[in-house]
């Protein structure tokens, strides 16, 4: 169960990296285009593009490990959220309307600290790929002491 | 890297921490990790550090297994580049870490987090792979061709900056002289130099420090306006003389069949300014502050080409750097404060034999002979005779610059007398002419004379 601070933070404009390994153990990063709270309260959707993902989403494919660094800009406050993939899928209606409303929210976020919101549009966002994950854990993620402990249900 | 490869240094706007970039890590059994770095640190075209400020996941998985992979974005597009990296070292001293700990303690002071934003490393990682993401934006990446670079400091920038700091150091005349010589040759490659000092008084120039010849020369002089060197004292302006004229090697061949057959009366108390002999190249730059002249820094090379605009363009960077420090530290020293003594580093014996040596003063010229070859005249002469006598007569060993300037025998002037200057020159000459006598340093304002045989001393008129 994803604790409820957590849930809190998740359903702002977070900015969303996700980190893979291969079958070789070499890391790979990238960024998603959103993060979207199971129902079951277990599990997340991101949100990758094939273009600016494909590695990540061949490692999701090889062996489902995944982590996921929600980070809001306006105060840091950040968590990490560590799982498996359940399904990848094209995204459909829903998740387009979801992912609308995160941009509108992140590019609020990012303009609140000086970056111009048109950057932000410009960013290719579709098609993208719903990565579903179920959560195994989730840290502590904000600067300082006390980052990196498992926050508790 | 293959030509036209995107190199980290076409990414100097993503390495400005104004945008915090993604870091993915790997546990050595397979997890992944990943988070946010504030900033990631150009260290060379090869390589980028990462502060380590606490004991974190990344922090423990690059060390287990040190590969990692970093994502960073433009500020000016927010386009994405993708660095693959494998943790190379950890330096917890040294330029780069002090670089990035004081600005982390700046960042860290701004908002109250002093104790807590603490540098504890700088992790250094080679950059294995780079690349740019395409697909992320739908704007266009400015040329490279527009990018101002001015996070990369140009090779010679960052040579001066470093010679500029290490002058800057200098305690003493003699330390700030071999040190700035030592730095054009092995910073800048300047092989062969000479640092001349003003005489206002009878308008010569005096060689005091050199690197790169045989001899030392500590001590020839030139008048103002003679050659390349008494030109640049008189006009107070850099001279540049490549592909050296044939007559100049021709003056210096004349001087030195001079001196081979035994016509020793023009030459025999001039003491031969160093020089290569088969010099192409010369450049002299004036050491001038606040408008007065304080000497001549002077380059030579063999090579015709070797000295360009960059290299005169260097040189007078540093020469106005020297010449202040010169001004500075002749004058300091000249104050000769009391202070406590200071050992100096014990000096290696010269090695031979204890001998006796017997020095001789001439009247006439103020000039001092040692074993019937000519050592020192003027001013540093009056002063060796002085240290002599006092030596003989009183079985003094130790004196100060003090002492020295008020002496009328000296005939040292009131103001900027150049003490400091002549006790180095002095000390050369010593070092050159007769090793087993020492002037040795004994903190501000001292010295003490060693002796390792018998002294004989004798006057004469002329």
């Amino acid at each position: 169960m994803i604790p409820s601070a957590i849930i809190d933070l998740l359903q702002t404009g977070v900015s969303v990296i996700v980190g893979t390994r291969d079958a070789a153990f070499m890391p790979e990063c990238t960024r998603a285009w959103g993060i979207r709270l199971g129902k079951d309260r277990r599990s997340v959707t991101i949100f990758l593009t094939e273009a600016v993902s494909g590695k990540t989403l061949q490692n999701l494919r090889e062996n489902g490990l995944v982590a996921v660094s929600c980070t809001r800009p306006t105060d840091h406050v950040a968590c990490q959220i560590k799982g498996r993939v359940r399904t990848i899928r094209p995204s459909d209606r829903q998740d387009q309307t979801h992912r609308r409303n995160w941009k509108r929210e992140f590019i609020g976020e990012i303009a609140a600290i000086g970056v111009p919101a048109a950057l932000g549009e410009a960013w290719i966002t579709e098609p993208a790929l719903a990565v579903e994950i179920d959560v195994t854990d989730v840290f502590h993620q904000t600067p300082g002491p006390g980052t990196g402990e498992k926050v508790s249900s | 890297m293959k030509p036209g490869a995107l190199t980290i240094e076409d990414l100097w706007p993503c390495l400005q921490g104004m945008i915090p970039a993604a870091l993915s890590t790997c546990s050595k059994d397979g997890v992944p990790n990943v988070t946010y770095v504030s900033q990631i640190y150009y260290v060379d075209g090869g390589h980028v550090a990462l502060s380590h400020q606490f004991f974190n996941k990344t922090h423990r998985n690059v060390r287990e297994h040190p590969y990692a992979c970093a994502m960073m974005l433009d500020p000016r597009t927010l386009q994405a580049y993708r660095l693959q990296l494998r943790f190379d070292h950890s330096e917890t001293a040294g330029p780069l870490f002090e670089s990035m700990s004081l600005q982390l303690q700046a960042i860290a002071s701004h908002s109250g987090m002093t104790n807590v934003f603490r540098l504890l490393a700088a992790d250094v990682y080679a950059v294995m792979g780079l690349e740019r993401i395409e697909g992320f934006t739908s704007l266009p990446t400015p040329p490279l061709s527009e990018l101002p670079s001015r996070l990369f400091v140009a090779e010679d920038l960052e040579r001066l900056r470093l010679i500029s700091e290490r002058l800057n150091c200098c305690d003493t005349l003699g330390e700030l002289l071999e040190t700035a010589l030592q730095l054009l040759d092995e910073r800048l490659g300047f092989r062969h130099t000479i640092i001349l000092l003003t005489d206002e008084s009878n308008a010569t120039l005096t060689a005091i420090a050199s690197r790169g010849y045989p001899e030392n020369g500590a001590g020839s002089e030139i008048g103002f306006g003679d050659g390349l060197i008494g030109m640049v004292a008189r006009s107070q302006r850099a001279l540049h003389l490549s592909a050296i004229d044939h007559s100049l090697r021709y003056a210096r061949a004349v001087r030195d069949r001079a001196q081979a057959s035994g016509n020793t009366a023009a030459v025999c108390r001039e003491i031969p300014l160093p020089g290569l002999s088969g010099t192409s190249c010369q450049v002299g730059v004036p050491l001038v502050t606040r408008g007065r002249l304080i000497g001549v820094l002077v380059v030579e090379s063999l090579e015709p080409l070797a000295f360009m605009p960059r290299e005169d363009s260097l040189l007078t960077i540093i020469a106005a750097q020297l010449a202040t420090g010169i001004e500075q530290l002749s004058r300091d020293m000249d104050d000769a404060a009391p202070a406590a003594p200071v050992r100096s580093e014990p000096v290696p014996s010269s090695g031979a034999s204890p001998r006796t040596r017997h020095f001789c003063f001439f009247h006439a010229d103020d000039c001092v002979f040692v074993d019937g070859e000519y050592l020192i005249r003027n001013v540093p002469g009056r002063i060796l005779w002085r240290l002599l006598t006092q030596h003989r007569d009183q079985g003094r060993t130790e004196f100060t610059n003090r002492e020295l300037r008020m002496d009328p025998w000296l005939g040292l002037p009131e103001v900027k007398d150049n003490l400091e200057s002549r006790l180095i020159l002095l000390r050369k000459r010593l070092e050159q002419k007769c090793p087993d006598i020492r002037l040795i340093p004994r903190g501000r304002g001292r010295f003490a004379l060693e002796t390792e045989g018998a002294i004989t001393l004798s006057e004469k008129a002329g």
